[in-house]
């Protein structure tokens, strides 16, 4: 299955991964299940008909949608604008992506300013007629205001069904201005995973930026990140290395030469999955094929692949065997510090395999873990990268792991299954229950936070702080009422009514 | 304030501004579905979004989190149940699945009342909504609509839609007295107001010192929906907004001959708010003495605080802001323009009312500001694109000092260029944590001279 930049329009996580929202059982049944796309998928023949076993109910609860990814990937690109081609209540978005865009440029030393996002506020009559005329409006606006290097358009559910010919516009302003005018199609309802915002940027990136006829750097690196702190930096000195930090608070320079890297990682396959593949496939970037940099198994296999891709063994086994070494006395403290303290992950997809190796290695017990969906596999399609199936070989299964695209009514149940000392998080909605419940919750804005060998000190150091809080948390709990019925919280099984009753 | 000249600050070229156009850069209202956060302001109601998978969750992180963190309450955040609807409905309808989602509700939300919001797909694609709602409405179950399509209006009209809602499909017919000195609040907009709960509470205290029992509605003063279905019963409406509320007191008014009484300011300070009282209590006709004592008792409270504020205001070294300008919703922007002009003798540099007030009540805000005092004038201009608003303010002669800025998150960047400082007054205020602050009223007036001169004198060493 190749990725496919002919079209302006992405191929959705389900169609391209066999992406997953519902499904309950132990981390290594998940994995065994998930064989079938490696398997079928390798052989060429991309066997869409092979689907896992998703559960489907009747309740769910407010998730999160595309166009809110492109916001925080496309909203985010100091050099450019982004236009929302819907009406006024998409643009609500742009107050949470502004905090986060803020507070992202001061983690990474950058000026920090608001975002560039501008609605273009259509209305009830536009839904008649059209609005093609208000988004051409606003992408001149756009070019006064800012004069930016380039100009994306974020699609959104009410564009989409009155089939605005976005591209067209897109098509025709580029030539008026001469800089890159981006159509994203990112409609919320056409994808059951907001993981698909990421891949319609991505792709309009890849479209429309990434240079055609680059001039390699042997030492240019793509890290595709969000707004994380500069760990990378330090560590790629180590081996000689560069860093080209794409796509959030990337200028679009950073991101056209992208095609001139001597390879590409991530910190997430679930955000890089997409990109990564595509730079390799279009561009001959070498994606790091490797597990990821969470833990010490996965942080050495990371860091040879990429030594490996990079040319540079040598250095990379000195630095591999100077951090075992500085790490190891503080690790070995904060064992000690957690011991028989249980935890609980409730993040994105491979990101929270990578945190629940990274527990372990801290000696907390993973009893329970909870993902916003799951891929079955990655764009690459390459064994390597098997997130989940490097977790359990490597650490042993997770009884309890499920799949949950952030429904808080199954997250008590949950909880209650294995009752943790605390919970990590990354998106927000859940940490509120746990709270109600006297659990406090580690939230990881900074996403590097766990990465590497330091992360593994780091996460410790951020769980003895929040086991801290546990005072707070547990008084409120003896204070509050949960909205949910007495009938509900007795039901042992927080997947009864997916399953049908 | 014309926008027609060329400005250069900190080396930035402004272009003079074209006419106003679609573009609205950095919001500062939402849609209609937003005001899915009526129904939650209210103990114990829970809405139900019939949208697509990230409309409830955006209105909230953007209403009620990066808006002084105020959280989701009981019913509201990660709580609210959403049909998330995905291609199917938007191909087959959503009518089935929306009935399926009302019902899992009930079973698993202890709620006392279920209010439906739906956002743009089912208004585009012609679900009945209503149908489905009667279907339960039938059944008894206490469930109402609002149908708030997104492109419909903003989540203040919005808000008008839910309490009519409420108050049609559930308070319904009414045929009773009206108890004297009984009175429903309509005021500020629940939690895109990022002071709403503690305003409301001091709103509350100040009528319940006059004499009057007090039907607050939203927020935790509130009694929940007990408190809604005995709004028939109140001797009449208090309106106390520019013109959030009005379009409910007029349908009270015909539905129940229910009187209102209309003050447009929201009273800040022991001047405003003295005389405030004094208006509703005769409007009550109920007896004014309480009132007086009372009003004596916090005036009391209130000149003491203001006698220390005083030899700060009249003796403070380090500067002081002269000019001020708010760029804000017309009911904080009016009670704010006329505290800061009448009690603390400021100057107002620009007032920029952002809400998008439908255009019949324009004149009537307009005027308002117009009439603040005899000797000062007011300058207010109807904008909702901040790139307007801030290109207009910058354009603007301040004199020697930059002028303070009520206003919201949008203008952090703008108040550094200018060598000022800004207080986030409303939304959205990503900088602020809000949880009972109050800036109206008595206490209100007290707690916001802290804050405005709290931020002067951090910024000045
Ligand atoms: S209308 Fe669609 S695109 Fe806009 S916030 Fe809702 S789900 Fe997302």
């Amino acid at each position: 299955m190749r990725i496919n930049l002919d079209t302006p329009v992405v191929e959705s996580r389900e169609q391209r991964l066999g992406t997953i929202i519902a499904w309950d059982g132990k981390a290594s049944e998940l994995s065994k299940q998930s064989e079938y796309a490696r398997k079928s998928c390798a052989s060429g023949c991309g066997e869409k008909g092979r689907r896992l076993c998703e559960m489907k109910g009747p309740f769910t609860q407010g998730s999160v949608c595309s166009e809110q990814m492109v916001e925080c990937q496309a909203g985010h690109i100091r050099d450019a604008v982004l236009i929302q081609h819907s009406p006024i209540g998409c643009g609500a978005g742009q107050v949470i992506y502004n905090s986060i865009y803020r507070n992202g440029l001061a983690m990474r030393n950058l000026p920090v300013e608001n975002l560039r996002l501008i609605s273009t506020n259509l209305k009830e009559q536009d839904m008649v007629f059209g609005g093609v005329d208000k988004l051409e409006q606003s992408i001149r606006d756009a070019w006064e205001r800012h004069h930016p290097k380039a100009i994306f358009i974020a699609t959104s559910c009410a564009t989409g069904i009155i089939g605005d010919d976005v591209d067209g516009s897109a098509r025709k302003m580029e030539g008026e201005l001469g800089i890159p005018v981006i159509p994203l199609h990112c409609e919320g309802f056409m994808s059951k995973h907001w993981s698909t915002g990421f891949d319609a940027t991505q792709h309009g990136i890849m479209r429309q930026i990434v240079r055609k006829n680059p001039t390699k750097q042997e030492d240019l690196v793509n890290v595709i990140n969000l707004w994380g702190t500069d760990v990378f930096t330090p560590m790629f000195k180590e081996l000689n290395l560069r860093v080209n930090f794409v796509v959030d608070l990337a200028t679009v320079e950073d991101l056209a030469q992208m095609s001139e890297a001597a390879a590409t990682v991530g910190f997430c396959h679930t955000l890089s999955s997409y990109l990564a593949a595509g730079l390799e496939q279009e561009f001959g970037v070498p994606e790091i094929k490797a597990p990821q940099p969470y833990g010490f198994p996965g942080t050495d296999a990371w860091l040879r692949e990429l030594a490996k891709v990079t040319h540079r063994e040598e250095l990379a086994e000195a630095y591999i065997a100077r951090e075992h070494l500085r790490v190891a006395p503080r690790i070995a403290e904060l064992r000690v510090l957690l011991k028989g303290k249980k935890g609980f992950v409730s993040t994105g997809s491979a990101y929270a395999h990578g945190i629940i190796a990274v527990l372990r290695e801290l000696g907390v017990e993973v009893d329970g873990s909870l993902v916003f969906h799951h891929d079955p596999i990655y764009d690459s399609q390459d064994p390597r990268q098997d997130t989940l199936a490097h977790l359990v070989d490597n650490y042993g299964d997770v009884p309890s792991f499920s799949v949950s695209n952030r429904q808080q009514y199954q997250f008590y149940g949950l909880l209650q299954r294995v009752k943790p000392d605390f919970i990590i998080i990354r998106h927000n909605g859940l940490a509120p229950l746990a709270s109600r419940l006297g659990i406090p919750a580690a939230p990881l804005g900074d996403e590097h936070h766990a990465l590497g060998y330091q992360g593994i000190i780091n996460l410790g150091e951020t769980i003895l702080e929040i086991l801290s809080h546990k005072k707070f948390h547990e008084d409120l709990a003896a204070h509050v009422t949960l909205p949910y019925k007495k009938w509900w919280l007795d039901q042992g099984d927080p997947f009864l009514l997916v399953k049908g009753d | 304030m014309q926008g027609a000249e060329t400005v250069v600050t900190e080396g930035r070229t402004f272009p003079p501004l074209g006419p106003k156009t679609n573009s609205i850069q950095q919001v500062r209202y939402v849609c209609a579905i937003g005001a899915m956060h009526s129904a939650s302001a209210i103990p114990w109601v829970i809405p139900i979004t019939h949208c697509g998978p990230g409309c409830a969750e955006k209105q909230f992180g953007s209403l009620a989190m990066c808006n002084g963190f105020q959280g989701g309450g009981y019913g509201g955040g990660a709580v609210v149940p959403s049909t998330n609807i995905s291609e199917s409905e938007v191909v087959f309808g959503g009518e089935n699945r929306l009935r399926e989602l009302i019902r899992a509700s009930l079973k698993i939300l202890d709620a006392e009342l279920f209010v439906v919001v739906t956002g743009c797909i089912p208004d585009l694609v012609g679900d009945d909504a209503g149908a489905v709602v009667r279907e339960f409405q039938a059944e008894g179950v206490p469930v109402v609509l609002a149908e708030t399509g997104g492109f419909k209006g903003t989540n203040f009209t919005g808000h008008e839609l839910v309490t009519r809602a409420i108050i049609d499909q559930y308070v319904g017919e009414y045929a009773g007295g009206r108890t004297p000195g009984v009175v429903n609040v309509w005021s500020m907009l629940p939690y895109h107001n990022t002071f709403w709960q503690g305003d409301l509470s001091e709103i509350k205290r100040v009528l319940e010192g006059g004499g009057l029992k007090v039907n607050i509605l939203f927020g935790h003063e509130s009694e929940g929906v007990s408190e809604w279905k005995r709004i028939p019963q109140a001797q009449f409406n208090l309106v106390l907004s520019p013109w959030l509320g009005l379009r409910t007191a007029q349908h009270l008014e015909g539905k129940y001959g229910q009187p209102f009484l209309h003050l447009p300011i929201i009273p800040i300070g022991a001047d405003e708010t003295s005389s405030f009282l004094r208006k509703v209590v005769a409007f009550a006709g109920i007896d004014p003495s309480l009132a007086e004592e009372f009003i004596k008792k916090e005036e009391r409270t209130y000149y003491h605080y203001l006698e220390g504020f005083g030899e700060f205001y009249s003796e403070y070294f380090w500067g002081m802001p002269a000019k001020f300008v708010v760029v804000g919703e017309s009911a904080y922007n009016l009670a704010l323009t006329r505290f800061l002009i009448n009690d603390l003798g400021l100057m107002p540099g620009g007032q920029f009312i952002t809400e998008n007030p439908p255009e019949e009540y324009r004149e009537a805000i307009s005027r308002e500001f117009r009439t603040i005092a005899d000797d000062v004038v007011t300058h207010v201009a109807f904008e909702e694109d901040s790139y307007r608003i801030h290109t207009l303010i910058r354009q603007s002669d301040f004199g020697q000092k930059p002028p303070i800025i009520l206003g919201t998150t949008w203008e952090r960047d703008l108040a550094k260029e200018m060598r000022s400082a800004v207080v986030e007054v409303g939304f959205p205020a990503s900088y602020e944590m809000v949880l009972s602050r109050t800036n109206v009223g008595y206490r209100g007036a007290i707690a916001l001279l802290e804050k405005i001169y709290t931020t002067v004198v951090s910024g000045t060493a």
